[in-house]
């Protein structure tokens, strides 16, 4: 059943019953627990994006590798990051996996891609939240692309670390940027509080305040400030 | 004889003479002073609409026809759509002053705007809630508020970051199950131990064929942060089917009946029981003469079970037989069921009844529950990590990777 699963995968497309590829579903459930097939499922699954096989064949395979996928799918997922058809697919799969090879090599990739590429892999590192892409991601915001430089602000946002939080302390962003730039730092500054940082929250929120806020920024920064002194 | 009364003309030359901040007479519409029909310019909530098909249909309704709001502005990706919703506003003012938008970005852009109703399929739920609040925007976000785990805290966030008032949008809770809320509530049941919910299905994955979009559709724009996929009409029909014939049941815009009837159904129960403060700590998938079914054990001990055999939707168990006091069971405030609830609370600045942060508790338990489906293993959940503990393959359902250019 599986076998033929996979066999129907080399022509699966839009319009084809699901159904058939319920035994893959089935399959990533009843791993659970052994290593052996788990391992030999997900390498099953990562050949599959090395074929020509369609999109829609494609998404599926990332969307169980998002569940099952470890460290030996990284460079098959990752050679996809420059595909602007299957970028978002291949960080579907990428953004959850919780080795760090995955961060990397998205970090790796970021030179070697398009900005309206650049802007999801950014997007993905922040939501894994990892201090190793603080330096990427504070070397990007000062990019002349402006939804580079604001998908960077933002993710350094959804890290929200101290080293985050240093980061966008250094930064000097315009245009559209400045309003990432302060939501990212206010939830820095809320971050730093929850864990005891009040000197450090409280100078966020100093630093918010000299920086020509918007009325919206200007009361929330005043409102930390507040939360800093109870 | 005394002094003759002077002319108007000789009245405002004298007191243009001698006053310069004197205006010539300025003509002001009984519109902007209020009548019986409407209150005071000063006095409206300004709104927009964002997503105007079946459900925002109605909202916009609720809400255009309130005295204390002014209503300028729509937005939906579907062009037919979009102007069939200006021209609803257009004619309830008698005027062409409504605003039309594509894209939400330009409606939030818009200094003049209080608040906005969101009624657009669950996958957007998050990113325009949170926008919105960036954007100085109080929100009534239809149900289910949120699509994944890791959405909603985050949506709580920026409502408290920005102090808006952010209302979820399920008008049952109140209005289909107070017989058993009352009950609940009074104290007739006793002490609450579990209470069950019947609803369904989960959302399935969509492979439908390719059909040719239609011109008025910025399809790019309505899969936003979803994964791309062509056009199919059943995949974007707003019908209330979860059968297949509409987004509600499919897993990039939905949870299925899970979380679109069950934003009530579980909405109902968590009120009723009074759960709606927090969020389960087990999720137990359990097998009873082969029938699985979810019981999810909450920190005070209490359950709520989804589809336990032999029990009804809104099946409460309790202790009858040991009544306990009553205790004041939460209202609406103002007048409007929970369309003036939310407009109350943006004049009052209070939380409304179904506060974004007790709407994201209530949605957790389906949400939940169907990652203990999909896995089919029981799950232990840390709220405040908003992580399932020691678990990396469920920590990887809490979220899914959104299509660029958009994050949260």
């Amino acid at each position: 059943m599986l076998d033929k699963a996979f066999e129907t995968l080399k022509t699966y497309d839009w319009g084809q019953d699901r159904k058939q590829l319920k035994p893959i579903d089935e399959a990533v459930v009843s791993s659970y627990g052994d290593a052996a097939a788990r391992k030999d499922l997900e390498a099953k699954l990562a050949a599959v994006l090395t074929t020509d096989v369609t999109y829609d064949a494609k998404q599926f395979v990332c969307r169980q590798l998002m569940v099952i996928g470890k460290a030996a799918s990284v460079p098959t997922l990752a050679g996809l990051l420059g595909d602007k058809e299957m970028s978002h697919m291949a960080r579907y799969a990428l953004e959850r996996i919780e080795d760090a090879a995955a961060g990397k090599a998205m970090r790796d990739s970021l030179g070697g891609i398009g900005d309206e590429l650049k802007v999801g892999v950014i997007s993905s590192l922040g939501v894994r939240g990892e201090d190793d892409s603080v330096n990427t991601l504070k070397g990007l915001a000062g990019s002349g692309n402006a939804a580079v430089a604001k998908a960077a602000v933002a993710a350094l946002g959804a890290i929200r670390s101290k080293a985050a939080a240093t980061a966008l302390a250094s930064i000097k962003p315009t245009g559209d940027t400045k309003a990432a730039a302060a939501d990212a730092s206010l939830a820095c500054a809320e971050s730093l509080l929850k864990a005891g940082d009040k000197a450090g929250a409280l100078a966020t929120y100093k630093r918010l305040l000299t920086s020509d806020p918007s009325k919206q920024v200007k009361l929330a920064a005043t409102r930390g400030m507040l939360a800093c002194s109870k | 004889m005394g002094k003759q009364t002077p002319t108007r003309r000789e009245f405002l030359k004298a007191a243009g003479a001698t006053s310069a901040v004197m205006a010539a007479p300025i003509i002001i519409p009984s519109s902007a002073l209020g009548d019986d029909n409407v209150d005071a310019a000063s006095e409206r909530i300004v709104m927009g609409g964002i997503g105007i098909g079946n459900m925002g249909r109605g909202d916009q309704n609720s809400f255009l026809n309130r005295r204390d709001v002014q209503y300028v502005a729509v937005c939906d990706v579907r062009g037919g759509v979009r102007n069939g919703a200006k021209g609803k506003v257009d004619g309830k003012y008698g005027n062409k002053d409504c605003a039309a938008y594509n894209d939400f970005r330009d409606l939030l852009a818009r200094e003049d705007i209080d608040a906005v109703h969101i009624a657009t399929p669950d996958h957007w739920h998050s990113i325009m809630v949170i926008e919105a609040c960036r954007s100085g925007k109080d929100v009534y976000c239809q149900k289910p508020e949120t699509r994944t785990l890791r959405e909603g805290p985050l949506m709580v966030e920026a409502a408290r970051r920005y102090a808006r008032v952010v209302s979820g949008g399920s008008q049952r809770v109140r209005q289909d199950y107070n017989g058993i809320v009352n009950k609940c509530w009074s104290g007739e049941l006793g002490d609450i131990k579990s209470i069950n919910v019947n609803v369904g299905p989960l959302s399935q994955p969509c492979n439908l064929p390719v059909e040719e979009c239609p011109a008025d559709m910025d399809w790019d724009l309505w899969l936003g942060p979803a994964p791309w996929a062509p056009y199919n009409s059943k995949r974007c029909s707003g019908s209330y089917s979860t059968s297949g014939n509409s987004w509600r049941s499919y897993i990039d815009y939905s949870g299925g009946g899970m979380t679109d009837w069950g934003a009530h159904h579980f909405g109902g129960a968590i009120f009723a029981v009074d759960l709606r403060e927090m969020q389960a700590t087990d999720v137990l998938l359990k097998d009873e003469n082969g029938k699985k079914y979810v019981e999810l054990v909450y920190p005070n001990g209490q359950t709520v079970t989804h589809q336990k055999p032999g029990k009804g939707n809104l099946d409460v168990t309790g202790t009858p037989g040991e009544k306990r006091d009553p205790k004041p069971e939460p209202q609406y405030k103002g007048t409007g069921g929970i369309y003036g609830d939310f407009i109350e609370c943006v004049k009052t600045r209070e939380k409304p009844f179904r506060d974004i942060e007790l709407a994201i508790n209530t949605m957790s338990a389906p949400l939940l529950a169907m990652a203990a489906y999909k896995l089919q293993r029981s799950l232990k959940w840390d709220a405040d990590k908003v992580a399932f503990v020691d678990d990396a393959e469920a920590n990887r359902l809490v979220d899914r990777a959104r299509r660029e250019p958009w994050q949260l």
